[in-house]
């Protein structure tokens, strides 16, 4: 049994960890006001390189750090070359999207050349520990201490005695007045990306020896949880940020002593959100301000959709309704179905991130409920398929606007990282509530889809099915837009402070598209969890949340024809020319990233 | 009377809004300069335009003899052009004594960095007991002396100033104008940005009034200050203010 002391060590250890992330996220938060979500990929590369480094070159540690750090400062750099200088003057959720797809291209050419599996990072020290009353500390406890402390050191001295130093904190305070001074910003934004990405790469050097162990997998979870250290600590803050990070390693392995390490992430994210809604200048804010907030404006970019007439639409309609009877292959049907079932996906997000400007970044909780609601209510109620399904719509309308409505207050990225934040905590309830969700096992035998007791047995009725679903929505979604309610709708996303002065309800409306496009994702969970007939944790992620976002963004965020297309060709066009696994989430990733650059209307336009 | 800063034909827009139409003016070397307008007129935009902010889309912009069009700001800067910002714009943050040594940011004499500060710091004497406090903790006036101060440090040949009265009581107001002329005497260049014609115009050599992008009227200030036209120009009710 390990003792407090133990546990504490391990909090403190776990927060230097963090805090090289998170202290790195808070400098570029703070010169850029971008939140850069490729920063957990710094992370793994860091692991990997000085997993290389060992195995390979045999390099002693200090060697090896220096190594990582070099790589690290690298891979920022070349970060802020693509993710950040070409979108300058952009919405301000386009970089922080873009750095999204820099993530998947870095995590997924991390997994290609090392293969998915974990491997090992030995560390070199010996396994020596010391004694410290009823517990211990260990050689790498005390490196991995040191080099926080010391990086600590660095920095300070950096932003207080140099001169760049001097240029990060003047840009940080005022990008403008700093530039009126002379200061090159374009060049401390690049400082700021190489510091913060060496350190950020050590961190996940020093990761992988803690554990032994490093995956490619380990990106997200670290970009989170430098996140979550950052919002704690205050955004932008840097002593916030550490400090943030010691609360949260001790947090973690507090809750990891008493309820057990499955629990772990949980603690962190409700913390988030927590911070998010109630102290959104962080716990250690003195005073009230409002917190930095230059990125609000949605990711709308202004264009004139491309009219599709009504005849054409029919058309394509009677088209897609005539694939089984012209092109019966199963394979084809399958992947349309496939298709169908992630134009709802796309339907629903096209209408919360799009015509209200909420960019989601958890919407695969939403599917989740969805399918974990249908699943179980057939299986634990014999509740009728068709009914099952219709009620995971209106409980994941009715759960996730309660789960996000606290939300509804806060804008630009601080609402795109708290629904990402309720992505995560909804899959680690699901994770965690083994009674009802039978927990990391998952749900088998879900009952396959049927209609009015007649069972839809054959690819093509399943296809027709989801494809009516579909339609149905589509035409329903066309018409709320045309609608005054439409019209309310776009009007609180272009400028919700105006909106406001008309005394419009904000968070009602929000609330209410909110609920309705939650409706189409949750059917969309369910009919999914009846074909597949297994579900699990982990079947709808956090993957799939930016796939949605980026099948909208190609669509045109807001325009209901365009989720469908997206859908189609980054759903189904992958399958047809057999894209293997592994290259699809690199292509997400490249189309998310030149889209936002290039053509952030998406192909059809914006709503 | 040669001039420093020269403004030719500028025409500048944000996004479809025309912001200047063939704006022209020139500022003579040693002088003071104000640029005059109501709200929403386009100061503003002239100042960062000539700071290197904002690109005009057509026209020319002259300092010190040299073409500086779409120069970056940092550029500019080192050329010789020193701003205080529209709302001052501090570095909350730190210390005035670490803002005063932002302005001298672009200058690598350290000897003489640390005698401009004295200097300064003998001009601006209220702040010498104020070099450890925050900046974002004075008051606005101290801070409109701060920015002045910080922008001296950078040893510009022409100071931008955009509505350095603003929001400052009367007696503030005085002192400001007062330490203008002084900073003037000493051969700064200035250009000023102001809405409230009569004080500008009691200090200034030159004016100019923009209505809408357009100059509209300009002259010596002796000669404007007693020209009803300025009233009528733009002020209306403003004067009062
Ligand atoms: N970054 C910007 N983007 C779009 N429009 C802008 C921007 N900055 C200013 N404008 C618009 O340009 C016009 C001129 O603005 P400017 O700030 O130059 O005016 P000003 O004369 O300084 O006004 P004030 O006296 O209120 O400071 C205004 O209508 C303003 O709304
Ligand atoms: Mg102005």
């Amino acid at each position: 049994m390990s003792s407090w002391i133990d546990y504490t060590v391990n909090g403190i250890i776990i927060g230097n960890i963090y805090a090289l992330l998170a202290v790195g996220l808070a400098l570029i938060f703070g010169v850029s006001r971008l939140i850069n979500f490729a920063h957990g990929s710094v992370y793994v590369v860091g692991a990997y390189a000085g997993f290389l480094a060992v195995t390979h070159l045999g390099t002693p540690l200090p060697v090896t750090i220096a190594l990582v750090v070099v790589v690290g400062a690298l891979l920022g750099l070349v970060i802020e070359r693509f993710g950040l200088r070409p979108l300058q003057g952009y919405a301000h959720i386009a970089p922080l999207l873009a750095t999204i797809g820099i993530s998947f291209v870095l995590d997924q050419l991390v997994q290609l050349f090392f293969t998915p599996d974990p491997r090992a990072l030995p560390s070199s020290l010996l396994e020596t520990r010391f004694q410290i009353g009823s517990g211990t500390i260990g050689a790498l406890d005390l490196v991995i201490a040191a080099i926080g402390l010391a990086s600590a050191g660095l920095l300070y001295t950096f932003l207080r005695y140099t001169r760049l130093g001097w240029a990060v904190r003047a840009t940080a305070q005022d990008r403008d007045a700093a530039q009126q001074m002379g200061v090159d910003v374009d060049a401390v934004n690049r400082t700021v990306f190489a510091i913060a990405s060496g350190l950020g790469a050590v961190s996940g050097l020093l990761v992988g020896m803690y554990y032994n162990y490093i995956d490619p997998a380990m990106s997200f979870q670290a970009t989170l949880k430098g996140v979550v250290a950052q919002v704690v600590g205050g955004v932008g803050n840097v002593p916030g940020a550490i400090a943030g990070s010691l609360l949260l390693g001790l947090v973690e392995s507090y809750g990891i002593a008493l309820f057990g390490t499955s629990y772990r992430n949980l603690f962190a994210f409700v913390l988030l959100v927590a911070v998010l809604v109630w102290r959104p200048n962080g716990l250690f804010a003195s005073k009230r301000q409002t917190p930095p907030e230059p990125m609000t404006g949605t990711f709308i970019a202004p264009s004139r959709p491309i009219q599709i007439p009504g005849k054409v639409l029919l058309a394509a309609a009677a088209v897609a309704a005539l694939v089984p009877l012209v092109l019966p292959h199963p394979y084809v049907l399958q992947t349309l179905t496939n298709s169908w079932l992630y134009a709802l996906l796309g339907l629903s997000l096209t209408l919360i991130a799009g015509t209200v400007g909420l960019v989601s970044l958890g919407h695969a909780a939403l599917l989740a409920i969805g399918g974990y609601s249908s699943a179980l209510l057939a299986l634990n109620f014999g509740v009728p398929v068709g009914i099952a399904i219709l009620s995971a719509g209106l409980i994941a309308a009715l759960l996730g606007t309660v789960l996000v409505f606290p939300s509804f207050r806060l804008r630009g990225h601080y609402l795109s990282i708290a629904t990402l934040a309720i992505g995560e905590i909804v899959s680690l309830v699901i994770l965690n509530w083994e009674w009802l969700t039978r927990g990391p096992i998952g749900v088998s035998g879900i009952p396959s889809l049927s209609l009015f007791g007649i069972e839809l047995d054959t690819d093509r009725s399943v296809y027709w099915f989801t494809l009516v679903l579909v339609i149905v929505l589509a035409a329903l979604q066309l018409r709320l837009l045309g609608s005054h309610l439409g019209r309310v709708l776009r009007a609180v996303r272009d400028d919700d402070v105006a909106a406001r002065s008309y005394g419009i309800r904000l968070d009602r409306y929000k609330a209410l598209a909110f609920a309705f496009g939650s409706f189409a994702a949750g059917v969309s969970g369910g009919v999914t969890s009846h074909i597949y007939s297994y579900i699990n944790h982990e079947t709808f992620n956090a993957q799939l949340s930016i796939l949605a976002l980026t099948i909208v963004i190609l669509g045109g965020m807001g325009n209901v024809t365009g989720a469908i297309v997206g859908s189609v060709l980054l759903v189904g066009l992958p399958e047809v020319f057999r894209v293997a696994a592994e290259y699809r989430v690199l292509i997400y990733g490249l189309v998310l990233l030149l889209l936002v650059r290039f053509r952030p209307q998406g192909l059809l336009g914006t709503v | 009377m040669t001039e420093l800063l020269s403004l030719e034909n500028i025409n500048t827009f944000y996004g479809p809004v025309q912001v200047h139409f063939d704006l022209s003016l020139t500022v003579g070397r040693g002088h003071i300069v104000c640029l005059l307008g109501g709200n929403a007129s386009g100061k503003s935009t002239t100042m960062k335009i000539i700071l290197g902010l904002v690109k005009p889309q057509s026209g020319i912009v002259r300092f010190d003899g040299q073409p500086a069009t779409g120069l970056p700001t940092p550029q500019i800067v080192r050329r010789g052009v020193g701003s205080v910002p529209e709302a001052r714009r501090l570095f909350g943050d730190m210390s005035v004594r670490e803002n005063l040594l932002m302005g001298a940011f672009v200058r690598k004499d350290q000897k003489a960095i640390a005698e401009d500060l004295d200097r300064v710091l003998g001009l601006f004497p209220k702040l010498a007991e104020r070099l450890a406090q925050r900046a974002g903790t004075l008051s606005g006036g101290e801070q409109q002396m701060v920015a002045m101060a910080r922008a001296l440090m950078g040893r510009p040949k022409l100071i931008c100033m955009d509505e350095p009265t603003m929001g400052l009581s009367p007696l503030w107001v005085d002192r400001v104008l007062d330490l203008i002329a002084a900073i003037n005497k000493e051969g700064v260049t200035v250009f000023m940005v102001e809405q409230n014609a009569s004080l500008a115009l009691e200090i200034a050599h030159h004016a100019y009034v923009l209505q809408t992008g357009r100059i509209v009227l300009q002259g010596p200030a002796s000669q404007l200050r007693a020209d009803p036209r300025i009233r009528d120009a733009y002020l209306g009710g403003q004067e009062a203010a």
